[in-house]
């Protein structure tokens, strides 16, 4: 436990010393953050933006003012883990491309794994919490086991929580990976 | 040879991480499903196949009507039909944001709030129903704001979230907005707004809803805007203001 958080903090150190990097890691987890609290919503800004004649002013006011749903449409739950897999994902992606770009070698399938299974699982535990996780709803109706959500105690918020941890356990991964030192290894 | 041994425990253990990850995601998606096929408690309404962003479902939504719950004025320039269901907790919450948008563009007779049932089976069995049953009763047996005195107290009172009483805070509402409790409970035991609520439902689905609330803006020259969930008080009203501003 301790060398894994001594990793982390030596492989945050070396990636984020490089301002590049903290703009690419938020970056992403802005455009995360976004995608997230405005995808209920999606149609309506489609709608406002190509077929309303109001004044831009009046449509860049709506589409902010969505962003206080993290607030009112998300319960406490969804919202940390909507935040935290935001934040994880620009992270993780942020020093993934560092060290592929430091060593030029691929990733081992196990890494790629844990990031991209908490990458998906996010997307799956992504609720704006109208009574449910919005994607998940939708993917379990078309094929019609919609009620499968109501007896997960957290209404498919465990995909959230599943997040969280596969995006941690990838940070862990990459972060050996970056704080271990540059030596030749025989395989 | 023992630090060899060591290592490949480690990489055993690391090997392993992922797949126990994803057989815990896959165990949980299949109890899921199987449960849910499993048992007869849960009742499975028909559910939405198009998700919030397909706006062309909008077109569905039924007109509105007398048989309509509307608040305000019923010309008004803009109106807002919501679709909700009443154990729903962001329902709950964002009853009271509409309360607070009639505050400031009903009394001008600019929005009208038009409240439609959306009860969700899958989550709130038997009680969202219930409830909606109930308020449609209160509307019958009250005077001409029944309807909203009921809906108001009921979200101000209850729970939500798959918590409320029905046998004690329905009738308890009722007494407390001056309805005849025997006619109440008679009303509710009736199935007389079954096919009403039934059809509320069946057209929130129709015009793309995906969970509750589900609200549709209108504007005076008939254009629809679709909101998706409890949305801030401010979202509402700059939708409102975008809205009076369109011809």
């Amino acid at each position: 436990m301790r060398n894994y958080l001594k990793n982390l903090q030596v492989a945050f150190g070396e990636v984020f010393a490089n301002t590049s990097y903290i703009a690419l890691a938020s970056t992403l987890a802005i455009s995360a953050f976004l995608f997230a609290v405005w995808l209920p919503n999606f149609g309506l800004i489609g709608e406002v933006f190509s077929t309303s004649s109001a004044p831009l002013t009046a449509k860049l006011k709506i589409v902010i003012a969505l962003l206080g749903g993290i607030g009112t449409n998300f319960s406490f739950l969804s919202a940390g883990y909507t935040i935290a897999i935001a934040a994880f994902f620009g992270v993780n992606i942020a020093m993934v491309v560092y060290f592929l770009k430091r060593t030029r070698t691929r990733l081992a399938r196990q890494d790629v794994a844990a990031g991209f299974g908490g990458i998906a699982s996010g997307a799956l535990g992504i609720g704006c919490a109208a009574c449910g996780s919005f994607i998940l709803t939708t993917a379990l109706s078309s094929f019609g086991a919609a009620g499968a959500l109501a007896i997960l105690p957290l209404r498919g918020g465990e995909f959230g929580i599943l997040s969280v941890v596969l995006l941690t356990l990838s940070l862990v991964l990459i972060s050996k990976k970056i704080a271990a030192p540059l030596i030749c290894k025989p395989s | 040879m023992k630090q060899e041994n060591t290592q490949q425990t480690v990489q055993t253990k690391n090997n392993l991480a992922v797949p126990v990850a994803i057989v815990i995601a896959g165990a949980l998606i299949a109890g899921a499903v199987y449960w849910s096929a499993r048992g007869n408690s849960v009742a499975v309404a028909p559910q939405p196949q198009a998700g919030a962003e397909n706006t062309a479902g909008l077109e569905n939504m039924n007109p509105i009507e007398g048989s309509d719950h509307i608040r305000g004025n019923p010309n008004a320039s803009v109106k807002i039909v919501e679709y909700s269901d009443m154990e729903c907790p962001f329902c709950k919450r964002f009853h009271s944001t509409m309360q607070q948008v009639m505050n400031e563009y009903g009394k001008n007779g600019k929005v009208a709030w038009v409240y439609r049932h959306f009860p969700l089976d899958q989550l709130h069995p038997v009680k969202a129903r219930a409830e909606a049953v109930a308020a449609e009763c209160a509307g019958e047996l009250g005077e001409s704001d029944a309807f909203w005195k009921y809906t108001d107290r009921f979200f101000e009172l209850t729970p939500s979230n798959n918590q409320t009483n029905i046998a004690t805070a329905l009738p308890q509402i009722a007494r407390e907005i001056g309805l005849n409790e025997t006619k109440f409970n008679s009303c509710l035991t009736s199935k007389k707004y079954d096919k009403h609520i039934q059809d509320d439902l069946d057209n929130a689905t129709a015009t793309g809803g995906n969970g509750t609330p589900w609200s549709i803006i209108i504007t005076a020259s008939g254009k629809k805007y679709p909101l998706s969930g409890a949305q801030p008080y401010e979202t509402v009203k700059q939708l409102i203001e975008l809205a009076l501003q369109e011809k």
